[in-house]
Parts: structure tokens; C-alpha cells; sequence
């Protein structure tokens, strides 16, 4: 169904304009028509699939580049549907246009990541495969609670978490020493944090370090904040985000700017990137992910930090945020149940090599908290957990934890936009609150879609 | 036109002009001169704000040996060269006609195509694509270089220059018995170096860059041009600013080269006052 | 050299086989050798940017998901515009660019350009630092900058310091942030701009600078008189140039989204920012697409004021 519409080349004086005014015509028509039919045959039985990740097969054939590089082999190895990496650098599969293109023209992946903040809109555009009928049960049951349940609707399975990747707060040691502090300085509360910050800030540095760059992964750290006092933006399918808990969270943030103890401009990458911060001397606190630990070891081995959990606020829990992609397929690819068959024995195999290829994947080649139960048994036995930052992120920090919310860029806008606001122009947090309240309410008056928490 | 008595010498600039120049090209510079610092430091180094404690060619070595960067460096610059060649060659005869030629509907033409120049590429990536996939473009070193090949400023910018051309030296060669094409070939083309010059040193600097429509119309790793390799290392949380700094140093020395190379012949030209 | 004038009227019969030997044979071959000098052009400009324009434009009338899934609603996209606030914040910022952009970078690359239009000592590096911010790639360009501003042990910050500024926060303080990016284009667009003026300088004949100068004229008078009529063309082309990047270019999108993602609080979303973020995160290609008609129906606005006012640049003497 790939007929041009196209009217045949003029050449000829007279119908240069002619034919470029008939292009027009006839493309204005045809353009919904060439889009919509364009793309490999849908459906059926493709026997090449595409995987389309950020890992690899990279140049340097880095460590996370080999492991999927290992697992298409593997799989290839032993079936005829073959599965094809396609490596999409970081930050144009995260934020890029590379993936929208593809599916706007009916050329996306066969699989594919994403995060919980993509969730909704592949599901409610109709392109995620259900895994439920690949998935046995026992591998279902292996999951820790809550993490397949943010990747399904209606109890059916869409998608597979490949880790947990729970945040906290860095600490710099030398920082901490130069300024005279020690471990017991270590704040537990939002006072002290801003308290101990005044300390630590100095004439190159400052006291702690928040994201400030717009964006999915500055909501995705402030959540933690915000459910701490028991807010949440959308409760029981109506909006819940104008309440003290909130104000509070945008007014904390926000007092850490006003004290000048936090920068208005991370380094490097942002907020999440402990190595160009933390790691420089730019900042004695930063809140970032697990996933710092592998980055330090990799890229600044030699220096002393450690973890501690959250603060929180008089009468607050405990909470943090739990980030991690999951593996999906393309209900309107290729071959959907094969793409499906793949995902559940990438991720969800309950055999003993499964077990170690996610033991690889979780302590080995990244760092981050397995999914599954049996997968955090085989890394005890080897003592990945057994000492250290991992240690407290394992048994301290994790178990706070919730699974990063599925909200839709209609919920995620009002709420980005009120933290930069307070964080960052000084605006009253009741006001903002409110604000994005009301903007959420009237999202959901028209959502007609999958639940959204 | 004969000039007039004795011929005037070259004036001098003023005397403060050079020295002024001077200082504000190290002011200009002066932020990418951090980026050279950084790359001869170690990793961990690149956002302390000390002189090295060790220089080190590390971050070169690997950028040259580990990732494939030449072949990035080649493939950006057969696409560059190529588009720069081809374009080049579009353009003028286009502006040649716009310029010199008459025929009806010229205003016309003249009007759409410039009209061309509010349109961008994010505006119309989606449907560009969508054409270079049914035209057979997709990965591949056509559809890398075909669709750059088209863009109005180049056109305009020759048509300026030739309007200024004096109709003497057409005129002569219409005497002689020339056609079109050999009137434009050997009399307007040569004449139209020193704007050719300045326009292959930007096209070459456009398409080297290139970074969105290379992203999208190519999947296969080999395709990559020089940016969407310096993109490749950038981490998911955090990238390898040292290596980013190191691979973009050298992939910009073509460009300074190809600059220097260009802007000499603009001198040259300068030099010559006029077609006398 | 020897002076030819122009001969008579009567065309010459060219010496080749011709098929009539009238005079519409003339009008008609230059015609056909236009048509001809014009087609991979034309035809390129056709297929790879109106028709692809055409598209984008008619997409503006369907509401589309993202997946292929097109349902046709009319002008209802252009009908969210009006209640759209983000939409009218956006095109107000892109507004306030554009007017500081524009003339800071045109003045400033037009006296680049005229610092070293003549030869002295050391030109071909002086030419080569102007252009050599816009070499390098624009990640580059966001991470020096960002090096630079950073918070209190940025460069900048330390050079302020003594004047008590040095705390400022250049990127990240919403009234401050359009004007460093304002900055920053300049600092990246002047090379190139310089060298569009130094091409177009070349069309000032020296004779006539010189001429000039013998009779009497100052510098000042010179340039009023001589150098800036000449230039008229190049320089409506610079603004009109460079009103279009301001708006759709590579520094209204990638460079921003490089130094701050349209932050610090939206205080540097431009429209393109804003068009980007409908397509691709919210997945809105509809209403992007009707979003992108208006920013250009704006542009070509723009730019016919522009023509009108200047008397057409008088680009089109022949």
C-alpha cells in the first residue's frame, strides 16, 4: 500500500508550475493517506524484530552495551524470530524525537524501553502488547509488590521492569570534613537540611543540590517530598494536589534557593549527575539515584562519599521515589507474540541462568535493585549487598520507596511547572498548588483512558 | 571604468583597528580555549576549575582509537563535500537565471523559493521523512545528502552577486556565438569565486553539524556523522563530558580548516579591485 | 582592456543550426536555457520543502495521536489557541528575543565585518576566532556556557565577584536568563553573519570609497554615503535571515534546549520550544502542526512589513 501519489516529474517549462501546483493539490489530500498506510506489515509473523534501547550496541562496547548485546545473541541463538538491537543515544531516546517519528510514520520498534511516564500514552495509543499470556505465574509472583501492577491495566501485563532505581542523598566526605562536620551532622529533617547546608556552603560550593532543569526527571525527584507529608497529585481518580503536603514540598525546595544553599545550575548533565557535582566539589549534598554508585566506580573511582535516606519534615514518613525502565513490545509490530516471548525470557526466565542474567544486570554491569525476589537472593549470596551505599539503599532506602507514577504530560505539566515556579521565580507555593490542581481537574474532566494512578 | 590620475595607494586601516581586532578574538575565544584546557585533563578533572595537575592526552587517544571517530569524520565529510559540490553547482545556475535570464513567471519562482527560507527542519520532520522514506532514502548516504542539497540562501546570495556583475562580459560572449550553458560555465562561474568561496564554507559547516535530519534518517551505526557520534557518549544520567570535549575539539579542526582555506581566497578576491 | 558598448538592439543570428530564424526564437531559447538552469533547484525545493510544508500544514486540521491514528476535527485546532496561555507566553518570549536579538547581532557582526574587512597583520586568525564559536557543535556550545555561568565558581561568576554580582545566577534566575541567551546567540551567530557582510562588502567597489575620500568625505560620511546604500541588499537579507532563525532556527530550539531546556520557569520557552513540546511530548502532532502554520503565517508577516518598510531591501534592481 506504498503507491506514490505522486503525479509524474514535469520537466517541461510550462508545467513546472502546473505540476508543482498539482503536487500540492494532490499531496494535501494524500498526505493523511501516505501516513497512515506507510510501514512494514502489521501484525503476523515478522521474523526479524527490532529492538530499539539506549545501551547498546555502543561503541565502546562499554559493560550495559555487551549485556544486550549478549542477550539478542542468546536468543538468536536459539529461535527462528531474530531479535535486532538498535542502539538510540541517551538523550534523543529519552527526550528525542526518534521514537515519535518512528510511530507517527508506522515505523516503530518491535521492542522498545520506557519509563512510567510513558506508560499511558503508548497503552491509550493502543501499541502495547499484552505479556500476560507469555507470562507463567511463577514469574509474575516473583515481583516485588506494585511493580507489575504500575505496568498493567486491568490486571493484564504490558510491560516488564528490568531494575528499581530508588534515590537518596549523597553526601560528600570531604566536603563534610572541611567543614568541620561528621556523620552525626548528617541531616534527618528538612530544618536540619537546610541548617547543615548553610554550613557546607561556601565560597566554591554549596550545601545541597536539588534538580532544577524542567523535565520528567525533576518531577520524578520531588515526588519523594510531596509524599512524605501523604500528597499526591491525583488520588482516586481525582486531583488531590492542592494540599499542605504540596505546599510544603514546593516551599522546602524553594527555601533552599532562597537561602542560597542550593544552585539555581547543576553541572554536566543536571541534578542526577552525582559525577560532574557531587564529584567536582560543586555540591556537598545531591539527591540522585542508585545508579550513581556505578557511574562513581566507573568515572571517579577515588572519591569518598556515602548515602543517607531523604529528610523528612516534622510529623513526615520516609519515602522515595522508585525510577526503572521496563521492556514493552508493539502490539502493531511484527510479529507481537514472539516480541512478547522475548521480553518474558529476557526479564521474567525463573531458571537459573534468567536468575544470573538479571543478577548481571542488576549488580554487576549497573547498579540499581533487582525486581525480583529471587534475583535479590542470588545477589545476596554473592554479597553485592553486603556492605556499603548498596547496603543502605537495599535495606533502608528501598523499602520506602513507591514506583514512579504513570501520569500523562497533562498531569505532569501542571506539576512541573509549579515546582519551577516556587523553585525558581519565588511564587507563592499555595498559589501554585492550586494552580496545577485546577489545571489537572480540568485534564481529567475529558481523560478518557487507562487509569491513571 | 578607468580610474582617475594616480592611483590611490591601499589605505591603511586605522592604526588602533588591528590591535582592537586582536582583543576581541581572544575575547571570542577565549570561552573555547576552557574546552581545549579541559580535554588535556584528566576524567575526573573536567568541572574542577584548577589548571591540571596532569596533563594527559587520555581523552584524545580514546576518542581516536576506541569509538570510531574517523569513520564519523569520513562520513560527515563525504556527506558535507558532496552536498557543498552539488548544491553549489544547483544554486548558481539557478541564481544565474533568476539573475540574468528573462522569462515569464520569473518574479514568481523568484518569490516561492525564497519563501522556502521560513520553513525549518523541526517543522517539517515528520512529513521529510515520511517523503525520503517513499523516495527509497532511508539509511543511506543518499538520503543524507539529497535532501540537504536544497536550501534558498545559498540562491539568494548568488543572485545578488550576480546582478552586480557588469552585462559587459555576457555580452561579449554572446558576440562570440555563446549559448547559455557556456556563457554561464565559462564566463559567470568563474567570476563568481569569491561568493562561491564564502558559501561552500558555510554549506560545508551546515552539513558538517548536521545532527537532526542525520538522527533520523540513518539507523545503521555506520552511517553515523561526526555529531551523532559525539551524542553517543552521552550517558543516560552521565555522560563522558571528557570524551564529548575531546571528540568535539577534533571534529571541529575540519571546519577551522576548511574556514581558513576559504576565507584566504575571500581575501585574495578582495584584492583584485574589481574586473578591470 | 577594450571597451566594448553595447551593440545595437537588433540581436544578433547566432551561427548554429536553429530552427526559426525569428525573433521569438531568442525570447524563447532564454526562456527554455531559464527553465532549464532553474529545474534540480526548483525541483529539489518542491519535493523536499514545500511538499513536506504542504503535509505539515494539512495535518493542522486532524487531531492525530501519535500512532498513525488520524481523525479530522477542522479548525478546532486553531480554536484551542485563543484559551491556550502557555501559547501566548511563548510567542511573547520569542517576541522579546527576537527584538534584542536581531539588531544586537546585526551590529554587531556588521562592525566584525568592518574591523576586518582590510588586510593588516594577523587577519586570517582574527576572521578565523569570530567564526569559530559557530564551529563547534552545539552541545559544545551548551556545555561551555554552562561551565562558565555556573553558579558562584563559574568564570563569569568570579569575575563579578568583586563588584558583589557574584552570586548571580545568569541561567538560572528567570529575569535574567532570556538576556544571557540573547548573549549567547550572539556569541555563536557572529561569525557567520560577518562573513555574509563581508561577501556582500565586496560589492562596494573601492574606487568609489577612494573616490570618496579624495573628494573630501570622512569616514562617518563615507560609510553613510557609500559603504551603507551598497550594503542595503546584504543587510535586509542579514535581518530577514536572521529573524527567521530567531524564531524557527537552530538557536531557537537546539541552543536553548541545550542551556535550559526552557527554563528557568518557562522564562526561555520560545514557540519552538513550545511547538516541540506539543509534538513530541505531549504527542499533540495536530495541534503542533497548527501551531507551526501560525508561527510562520507570522513570519512571512514579519518579513513583508519588513520588505514594505524598506522599500523591498532593493534587492530587486536590475
Amino acid at each position: 500500500m506504498s503507491a506514490t501519489p505522486f503525479p509524474a516529474r514535469p520537466v517541461s517549462r510550462r508545467s513546472v508550475l502546473r505540476g508543482g501546483l498539482g503536487a500540492l493539490a494532490a499531496s494535501a489530500v494524500a498526505g493523511p493517506l501516505l501516513t497512515a498506510c506507510g510501514g512494514d506489515d502489521p501484525g503476523g509473523d515478522g521474523k526479524d524484530l527490532t529492538f530499539w534501547n539506549f545501551y547498546g550496541p555502543a561503541d565502546d562496547a562499554n559493560p550495559q552495551s555487551k549485556w544486550f548485546v549478549d542477550l539478542t545473541t542468546k536468543w538468536n541463538a536459539n529461535n527462528d524470530v531474530k531479535v535486532n538491537l538498535r542502539y538510540i543515544v541517551g538523550k534523543e531516546y529519552l527526550s528525542g524525537t526518534v521514537l515519535q517519528t518512528a510511530f507517527q510514520s508506522g515505523e516503530g520498534p518491535d521492542i522498545f524501553l520506557i519509563s512510567p511516564g510513558d506508560f499511558l500514552r503508548y497503552y491509550n495509543g493502543g501499541v502495547l502488547q499484552d505479556l500476560s499470556p507469555q507470562l507463567t505465574a511463577e514469574s509474575k509472583a516473583d515481583y516485588l509488590p506494585g511493580l507489575l501492577e504500575a505496568r498493567s491495566v486491568d490486571g493484564k501485563v504490558y510491560g516488564l521492569p528490568m531494575e528499581i532505581e530508588p534515590l537518596a542523598m549523597y553526601y560528600s566526605e570531604p566536603a563534610f570534613e572541611k567543614a568541620g562536620l561528621s556523620e552525626a551532622d548528617l541531616p534527618k529533617t528538612w530544618d536540619q537540611t537546610l541548617a547543615v547546608a548553610e554550613k557546607l556552603t561556601g565560597k566554591d560550593r554549596y550545601g545541597v543540590m536539588f534538580e532544577t532543569l524542567p523535565g520528567y526527571y525533576q518531577n520524578f525527584t520531588w515526588y519523594p517530598f510531596l509524599w512524605q507529608g501523604d500528597g499526591a497529585p491525583i488520588k482516586d481518580g481525582k486531583v488531590a494536589f492542592d494540599s499542605p503536603a504540596a505546599v510544603q514540598a514546593l516551599k522546602f525546595w524553594q527555601d533552599t534557593i532562597q537561602n542560597k544553599v542550593a544552585p539555581r545550575k547543576a553541572l554536566g548533565d543536571g541534578g542526577g549527575d552525582v559525577v560532574s557535582n557531587l564529584g567536582s566539589g560543586a555540591a556537598a549534598m545531591q539527591q540522585s539515584g542508585i545508579w550513581a554508585v556505578s557511574d562513581m566506580r566507573t568515572k571517579a573511582k577515588n572519591f569518598k562519599y556515602g548515602i543517607i535516606p531523604h529528610p523528612t519534615p516534622d510529623g513526615g514518613k520516609p519515602a522515595t521515589d522508585l525510577g526503572g525502565w521496563a521492556f514493552v513490545a508493539n502490539a502493531k509490530g511484527k510479529n507481537p507474540e514472539a516480541a512478547a516471548k522475548f521480553i518474558t525470557w529476557a526479564l521474567g526466565s525463573t531458571d537459573a541462568e534468567g536468575i544470573e542474567r538479571q543478577r548481571q544486570w542488576n549488580t554487576v554491569v549497573k547498579t540499581n535493585v533487582p525486581p525480583r525476589k529471587s534475583v535479590q537472593q542470588a545477589a545476596d549470596a554473592k554479597g553485592a549487598f553486603g556492605e556499603g551505599v548498596l547496603k543502605k539503599f537495599v535495606s533502608e532506602i528501598a523499602p520506602t520507596g513507591r514506583p514512579e507514577p504513570r501520569f500523562p504530560p497533562e498531569v505532569y505539566q501542571p506539576v512541573a511547572d509549579a515546582i519551577q515556579a516556587c523553585q525558581l521565580n519565588a511564587a507563592d507555593p499555595g498559589k501554585a498548588a492550586a494552580d496545577a490542581a485546577q489545571r489537572i481537574d480540568t485534564f481529567l474532566q475529558t481523560y478518557q483512558g487507562a487509569s491513571i494512578s | 571604468m578607468k580610474t582617475r590620475g594616480n592611483s590611490t595607494p591601499a589605505r591603511p586601516p586605522r592604526s588602533y583597528f588591528p590591535i582592537l581586532a586582536h582583543v576581541l578574538a581572544l575575547l571570542a575565544v577565549a570561552p573555547l580555549l576552557w574546552v581545549l584546557v579541559s580535554v588535556l585533563k584528566p576524567a575526573e578533572d573536567v568541572f574542577s576549575f584548577s589548571w591540571p595537575s596532569t596533563w594527559t592526552l587520555d581523552n584524545l587517544q580514546y576518542v581516536l582509537l576506541k569509538i570510531p571517530l574517523p569513520r564519523f569524520l569520513l562520513n560527515s565529510a563525504l556527506v558535507a563535500v558532496v552536498v557543498t559540490v552539488v548544491a553549489l553547482f544547483f544554486h548558481s545556475m539557478a541564481a544565474y537565471a533568476l539573475a540574468r535570464l528573462r522569462f515569464p513567471g520569473r518574479g514568481i519562482i523568484f518569490s516561492g523559493i525564497m519563501s522556502t527560507l521560513l520553513v525549518s527542519l523541526p517543522v517539517i520532520l515528520v512529513p521529510l521523512f515520511l517523503v525520503a522514506k517513499q523516495l527509497g532514502l532511508l539509511d543511506s548516504y543518499a538520503g543524507l545528502i539529497v535532501p540537504s542539497i536544497f536550501h534558498a540562501f545559498g540562491i539568494f546570495l548568488l543572485r545578488q552577486y550576480y546582478l552586480n556583475i557588469p552585462r559587459e562580459l555576457e555580452e561579449a560572449a554572446d558576440l562570440d556565438g555563446c549559448g547559455y550553458w557556456r556563457r554561464y560555465w565559462s564566463v559567470i562561474l568563474p567570476l563568481s569565486r569569491p561568493v562561491l568561496a564564502s558559501l561552500s564554507v558555510l554549506f560545508f559547516l551546515a552539513n558538517w553539524n548536521a545532527f537532526l535530519w542525520p538522527l533520523t534518517i540513518t539507523r545503521n551505526p555506520d552511517l553515523r556523522v561526526i555529531q551523532l557520534g559525539i551524542a553517543g557518549m552521552q550517558g543516560q544520567y552521565a555522560s563522558a563530558w571528557n570524551l564529548i570535549l575531546a571528540a568535539a575539539v577534533i571534529a571541529a579542526i575540519p571546519t577551522v580548516v576548511v574556514f581558513v582555506a576559504g576565507q584566504k581566497r575571500l581575501v585574495d578576491a578582495m584584492k583584485t579591485t574589481g574586473l578591470k | 582592456m577594450v571597451a566594448t558598448t553595447a551593440p545595437p538592439s537588433k540581436p544578433p543570428v547566432v551561427a548554429r543550426a536553429s530552427r526559426r530564424k525569428t525573433p521569438m526564437t531568442r525570447k524563447r531559447r532564454e526562456a527554455l536555457a531559464a527553465y532549464a538552469f532553474l529545474a534540480p533547484d526548483v525541483i529539489g525545493l518542491l519535493v523536499f520543502v514545500a511538499l513536506p510544508m504542504v503535509l505539515a500544514f494539512g495535518v493542522a486540521f486532524f487531531k492525530v495521536d501519535g500512532f498513525g491514528n488520524y481523525q479530522y476535527i477542522g479548525l478546532d485546532n486553531y480554536k484551542l489557541m485563543a484559551s491556550d496561555d502557555q501559547l501566548w507566553s511563548s510567542l511573547r518570549i520569542t517576541g522579546l528575543y527576537v527584538v534584542t536579538f536581531v539588531p544586537l547581532a546585526f551590529v554587531v557582526s556588521f562592525a566584525l565585518a568592518m574591523l576586518v574587512r582590510n588586510h593588516f597583520r594577523g587577519i586570517g586568525w582574527v576572521r578565523s576566532a569570530f567564526f569559530l564559536p559557530h564551529v563547534v557543535s552545539l552541545v559544545v556550545v551548551g556545555l561551555i556556557w554552562q561551565f562558565l555561568l555556573v553558579d558562584k565558581r563559574g568564570a563569569i561568576s568570579k569575575l563579578l565577584a568583586p563588584l558583589g554580582l557574584g552570586d548571580v545566577s545568569f541561567l538560572g534566575t528567570p529575569s535574567l536568563a532570556l538576556g544571557t541567551y540573547v548573549v549567547i546567540s550572539v556569541w555563536f551567530v557572529m561569525g557567520y553573519q560577518m562573513l555574509v557582510f563581508l561577501a556582500g562588502l565586496k560589492d562596494v567597489p573601492k574606487e568609489l570609497e577612494d573616490a570618496a575620500q579624495i573628494d573630501g568625505a570622512s569616514a562617518s560620511q563615507r560609510f553613510r554615503f557609500v559603504i551603507w546604500p551598497l550594503l542595503r541588499p546584504t543587510s535586509f537579507f542579514v535581518v530577514v535571515n536572521s529573524t527567521i532563525g530567531a524564531v524557527t532556527g537552530l538557536q531557537a530550539f537546539d541552543l536553548v534546549y541545550v542551556l535550559t531546556r526552557g527554563g528557568p520557569a518557562r522564562s526561555t520557552s520560545t514557540v519552538v520550544l513550545y511547538i516541540y513540546e506539543q509534538a513530541f511530548t505531549f504527542n499533540n502532532m495536530g495541534y503542533a502542526a497548527a501551531l507551526t502554520t501560525v508561527v510562520v503565517g507570522l513570519l512571512i508577516l514579519c518579513t513583508g512589513l519588513m520588505f514594505a518598510f524598506t522599500r523591498g531591501g532593493r534587492f530587486d534592481e536590475d
